[in-house]
């Protein structure tokens, strides 16, 4: 099928669309937020009235392979060439699961460590990633996007920060440590439940605002939920429905305030997809659901807490297979959309992703395209530049309102945690990927390169990632030195209190710390979560 | 109902649990009439042992991450069923799928379609 | 042994070319059906309880039995991997089927099945079922103990199906026991026990965290303690008894269903059939007559 014969005109979350939208679509309840302008609520056109013009967004491109020295040599190439943050990528074979190299499901699979990441199983692996780094005056991202993982990352960075005697209270950077990417996106073998998921995330957020006023301690990816098939309203419905689920956990303990809570969760990631003004469109809902929610849910009046930051990171799987530079223009356009809606940080796929972990190559061109977006198309000058257009503003309300409905429809399943628990947000994912596979298949769908325009006269080849020969052995030699070289009496010792703070009700993260410093291992502390808390039994999606 | 349902295995070769293709996949095959039983994230010596004794007639695997975990699982299965067909789906660079061709696996990158996918089951199984 | 099933269930194996030989009769065996609605942690149960049993050096074989879709007559089986890592034990046989039409799963090629399985050295052989309500009471056609597996909150669904589970259930699982729920289940269940009519055996209400391995060894405790009353008071012999005769009937009427819609094709057939048609014969004095007719083949 062509572009000729197209009948259903809708957005691609199937909002029906008009040929053309006039003062009296946009819905009489939207019709007085249109000209308030940046900064004020609800937020809708942007945080700041100055908008990129006092700061543009941040380019955040993760990379990340090797051994913890490639990431120390990478990070130190970025800070000499004027980028303040720090990142760490973890190797997910390790990571994800709190294996050590040694588990069987790793070795089974040796060469696929260090290609997505460093593997760190100790305190020492991450000296290493750190090692002749200005960490009190960096900004850090040191990983643990995974539940189950997130402590672990997070204490090791404040441990190497405390052993260089700098006090945690001046230590900036973000944690994830996101639901969506291990229990809806990419199901891991073994991880722990949603509770005790939620009250290591509650740990976290306690612990941060106590110690660490400078560190965002969460970030909810509905990304994962995105790339897995929610589509643009079910991606906002879900998110603030995880949201909620942890200012009411922060609400029954009653820890901190909950305007702090707020404020810790109120940096998120988005995927941006393919519809252009939809996703635009989304990150203006976004912000004015944000406030909506807070205000009305939990009587927050403090606007700088209902400003809502968001991160995004383009659609990896709208990066194609087949002639894999027309990926370079997908970026582009994905980009495009999260500036014109006004994101704080963007992240660009890599054009060669449907074929293995990005190349240097597709990693300076996804940095180029920020740059060029940057600096060469004048989108940085206004800020909200799609504000008034009366389609964007009607496809605006209209996200909203059904970004609401989904979420009603959630918290009537019993909230985010029940709906991953039971399956049913996986069915929601699932049930868009077999309409769209369909439509593909139908001609309904068309994507250049797959299914229409498959001529090739000039093929691309991918070279491809080539692995890291090494990670493998090296990661288990240093397991070894490790156990060999440590205090073993203060590693069980360390092990135990963890084991004990895991059964207890206390807060999660001085064990942990204690544990990290004790030279204590990833599998070690993993072995104790799947002891204590047993495994999350993964939903089986049925017809 | 046919009365010789074809029986396929369908498992992940990586630790990262993409579920989205082969869960499309089994669907679609499901929806032709075949019995899939699946594995999920499996391990060489499970994956070969599950199609022993499952007695399958064709194995699938997603894919993703080195080649050279792929190949073992190859291996191990040849070793223990050397007529089995075998075909795998998922992010592979070209110079690897190549590999993999030569040894006699069919490789259905991103992009592939289902009527596609499900024919190959076909005539791999001897439906056809 | 695994082609061997497959031609079980391609349905060669019975009156076949294959004959199946009976277990020895010194060496016991035994079949333990697992029932209970889907979620309820059966497949994670039975792995846990694989792991546990082939750890006592006990040799067991699981056939996990999924619906086969009425529409394509494809089938999902998805109970294997929750058992995948002890199904690489050498103690340990893993086989999953798809329904095939068949409700609940259990038919003679089940039978079959696990005569196969029995006769091939697995003296102890799971059958997991799920039927179309919460439990599949056909499983109790082929196993010697039966285990419903529960979660709390199926409160309701004990009270609407008592009568079928009441009959069949040696043993009440309780699964995903640190749920909210639990006890009241459990309060439930004594309840419709305590309501047995005396001198019935009471079957044993057990809690378990399949996903922790927790009970599981109380569990397996329970089946052994049940498999041995039930040998030494008789009753094994006497359910097998029972089941073996039902299954005699459903072979027989199988093939009688066979011999029967191959008649209708016949000139006979239609002879008969015309007579009701005109009203000389009732439809019951043609189908005795059409009984009378049918050439018997064994």
């Amino acid at each position: 099928m062509t572009h000729d014969n197209r009948q259903n005109w809708v957005s691609a979350s199937g909002i029906p669309l008009k040929p053309y939208y006039t003062s009296a679509d946009v819905p009489a309840t939207h019709r007085d937020n249109v000209d308030v302008p940046p900064g004020a609520a609800p937020y809708h056109r942007g945080v700041h009235p100055a908008g990129y013009r006092s700061k543009p967004w941040r380019i955040l491109q993760l990379s990340g392979f090797g051994n913890p020295e490639d990431i120390n040599k990478r990070i130190k190439f970025l800070i000499a060439n004027g980028d303040a943050a720090i990142r760490m990528k973890h190797d997910r074979n390790t990571a994800d699961h709190l294996y050590n190299v040694d588990h069987p499901e790793v070795l089974a699979r040796r060469e696929d460590v260090g290609q997505t990441g460093a593997v760190m199983q100790s305190i020492r692996d991450t000296e290493l990633c750190l090692d002749g780094i200005p960490i009190e005056s960096s900004y850090a991202h040191p990983g643990g996007g995974v539940v189950q993982h997130a402590p672990y990352a997070l204490a090791a960075y404040w441990t190497v920060a405390r052993r260089r005697g700098i006090e945690l209270s001046r230590l900036a950077g973000t944690g994830q440590s996101d639901f969506f990417v291990t229990y809806l996106g990419c199901v891991t073998k073994q991880q722990i439940p949603t509770a005790p998921g939620l009250r290591l995330n509650a740990d976290i957020m306690e612990f941060c605002d106590k110690h660490l006023p400078k560190w965002v301690p969460i970030s909810i990816a509905a990304y994962n939920g995105a790339d897995s098939g929610l589509n643009a309203y079910q991606e906002l419905g879900a998110l603030f429905a995880n949201a909620v689920e942890y200012l009411d956990e922060i609400k029954r303990r009653g820890s901190m305030p909950i305007e702090h809570a707020a404020k810790a969760c109120g940096g998120v990631s988005f995927r941006l997809g393919m519809d252009l003004f939809e996703e635009a469109s989304k990150m203006r809902a976004a912000r004015m659901m944000w406030r909506d929610l807070l205000q009305r849910r939990y009587g927050i009046t403090d606007e700088k807490v209902m400003s809502m930051r968001i991160h995004c990171v383009t659609a990896g799987s709208a990066m194609t297979y087949q002639q894999p530079l027309n990926n370079i223009v997908r970026g582009t356009m994905m980009g495009l959309a999260g500036v014109l809606g006004g994101i704080q940080s963007l992240g660009v796929s890599g054009y060669d992703e449907a074929l293995s972990v990005p190349s240097e190559h597709a990693h300076q061109i996804s940095l180029r395209i920020q740059q060029i977006l940057l600096h060469e198309t004048n989108t940085a000058a206004v800020t909200d530049p799609l504000g008034g257009s009366y389609y964007v503003e009607a496809l605006t309300a209209a996200l909203v309102e059904k970004g609401w409905e989904f979420f009603e429809q959630i918290q009537n399943e019993g909230g985010f945690l029940a709906t991953l628990d039971s399956g049913w947000l996986h069915q929601r994912a699932h049930e868009n990927q077999q309409t769209d596979i369909l439509g593909q298949s139908s001609g309904e769908r068309v994507i250049v390169g797959v299914t229409d325009f498959r001529n090739d006269i000039s093929p691309f080849e991918v070279d491809g990632f080539r692995g890291v020969p090494d990670a493998y052995d090296v990661a288990a030699a240093r397991l070894e030195e490790v156990r060999r070289s440590r205090s073993s009496a203060a590693a069980s010792r360390a092990l135990r209190e963890l084991e004990t703070a895991c059964r207890g009700s206390q807060n999660i993260m001085p064990a942990m710390l204690d544990a990290l410093d004790s030279e204590v291992t990833l599998g070690e502390i993993g072995d104790v979560y799947r002891n204590v808390f047993g495994d999350w039994t993964a939903p089986r999606i049925t017809v | 109902m046919a009365d010789t349902n074809t029986r396929i295995l369908i498992a992940k070769t990586g630790l990262d649990g993409h579920w989205r293709g082969a869960s499309l996949v089994s669907k679609a095959l499901r929806d032709a009439g075949f019995e899939v039983i699946l594995l999920g994230m499996a391990k060489p010596d499970e994956i070969a042992q599950a199609v022993v004794d499952e007695d399958v007639e064709l194995l699938g695997l997603s894919i993703g991450g080195h080649i050279d975990v792929v190949e073992r699982i190859v291996e191990s299965v040849r070793q223990r069923r050397p007529d089995i067909s075998i075909f795998v789906g998922g992010v592979v660079p070209p110079w690897a799928a190549r590999k993999l061709e030569a040894k006699g696996v069919e490789v259905y990158p991103p992009g592939s379609q289902l009527p596609d996918i499900v024919a190959a089951a076909r005539r791999l199984t001897g439906l056809v | 042994m695994a082609r061997l099933l497959s031609h079980i269930e391609r349905g060669q194996g019975n009156g076949g070319p294959i004959r199946i030989p009976s277990p020895d009769a010194g060496s016991p065996a035994f079949t333990i059906g697992i029932t209970g609605a889907p979620g309820a942690g059966k497949s994670t149960l039975l792995g846990s309880l694989l792991a546990h049993v082939a750890q006592q050096d006990v040799r067991a074989a699981a056939v996990a039995i999924d619906p086969s879709s009425p529409i394509s007559g494809g089938a999902l089986l998805g109970d294997r991997v929750r058992m995948q890592s002890v199904s690489t034990d050498p103690r340990i046989f893993v086989r999953s089927m798809a329904s095939r039409g068949r409700a609940g799963g259990v038919s003679d090629m089940t039978r079959a099945a696990v005569r196969c399985l029995h006769a091939c050295g697995w003296p102890q052989v799971f059958i997991e079922t799920v039927g179309s309500g919460q439990v599949d009471v056909d499983v109790s056609t082929i196993a010697d103990v039966v285990v419903v597996v529960l979660n709390p909150g199926a409160g309701d669904e004990v009270q609407v199906f008592k009568a079928g589970l009441m009959e069949i259930a040696d043993v009440f699982v309780i699964n995903k026991a640190d749920h909210l729920g639990a006890h009241v289940l459990r309060s439930d269940l004594n309840g419709l026990i305590a309501s047995l009519p005396a001198g019935q055996v009471r079957p044993d209400v057990l809690e378990t965290v399949a996903t922790s391995g927790q009970g599981i060894g109380e569990l397996w405790e329970s089946v052994s303690e049940n498999l041995r009353q039930a040998e030494q008071s008789g009753e094994l012999a006497r359910r097998r008894s029972r089941r073996s005769a039902r299954e005699l009937v459903e072979v027989a009427q199988a093939m009688l269903k066979r011999q029967i819609d191959a008649a209708t094709h016949t000139a006979m057939f239609a002879d008969i059939q015309s007579g009701v048609v005109s009203g000389d014969l009732s439809v019951w004095e043609a189908a005795s007559r059409l009984l009378r007719a049918i050439p018997m083949e064994h």
